[in-house]
């Protein structure tokens, strides 16, 4: 593991190469991660070749680093229900209602399956883009796996996705 | 791990204290909601219970990370393509 600290400009990931530490470009997850609360601070990282790809890279570990997508490019009617306690923590008022893309980038984690990969749209990741304040929700018990979906490489139907429960 | 359950009653205002410097109070209650305030060292992980399966789908899901499939994104890219067409 590297620690990057506060004079570096460039942080070396073992998955990205040296990337550029942008103050302007940070991220600020007040709680962290679940399972990675320790961490705050990551960069988004776009590799031209991999659009629509989105990897969260961790500014403080240079070894952790997440693949994630935009929800609505699998989900175009991607509804994003943010309760009072998580608009608070992003920094938005309670009676507004976020739009994706103009207020908040909403994106979520890719998992390994098998040879494909599953999109996890339980557990979104939901920046404010006014502040760069970010959050990743956690769902309710009852809606835990059902929004999961696996990408198709064989079949390619309309969006490509498919969900599997 | 041996355990124990303890019952009690609180209202709003009070506290609960455990060991190891950390106190819940009771902020609020609802018909159906309880708000409750967590004062805890910062070396203690503090959420709620589901966030400990989204915490094993995130660490599943560094495993992606380095060795994203060819075709996995050869079809993403054919998907954003024909965003760009709409």
């Amino acid at each position: 593991m590297q620690l990057v600290t506060s004079e570096s400009t460039l942080i070396h990931s073992p998955w990205l190469g040296d990337v550029d530490r942008s103050p302007d470009c940070e991220l600020y997850f007040p709680a962290g991660l679940p399972g990675f609360e320790a961490l705050r601070r990551f960069l988004p990282v776009e590799i031209p070749a991999q659009r629509p790809l989105v990897y969260l890279q961790s500014v403080e570990n240079s070894d952790i680093c997440f693949v994630t997508l935009p929800v609505l490019v699998i989900d175009s009617s991607f509804d994003l229900k943010l309760c009072e306690e998580e608009k608070n923590q992003l920094g938005i008022s309670a009676e507004s209602t976020p739009v994706i893309g103009e207020d908040v980038l909403c994106l979520a984690m890719l998992m390994p399956a098998g040879e494909t990969v599953e999109a996890n749209l339980s557990a979104v990741v939901v920046v404010n883009l006014h502040n760069g304040f970010g959050i990743q929700c956690t769902p309710p018990f009852e809606e835990c796996a059902i929004r999961r979906l696996t990408l198709s490489g064989d079949a390619m139907p309309q969006n490509g996705w498919t969900r599997i429960c | 791990m041996d355990k124990n359950l303890l019952v009690l009653r609180r209202r709003v205002g009070e506290v609960v204290s455990i060991a190891g410097g950390i106190e819940i109070e009771v902020m609020e209650i609802s018909r159906t909601r309880v708000k409750l305030g967590v004062i805890a060292p910062r070396d203690v992980v503090v959420s709620r219970k589901e966030a400990l399966a989204t915490a094993s789908e995130n660490r599943k899901a560094l495993e992606l990370t380095g060795a994203v499939p060819q075709r996995v994104i050869d079809v993403l890219r054919l998907l954003h393509r024909q965003d760009e067409k709409v």
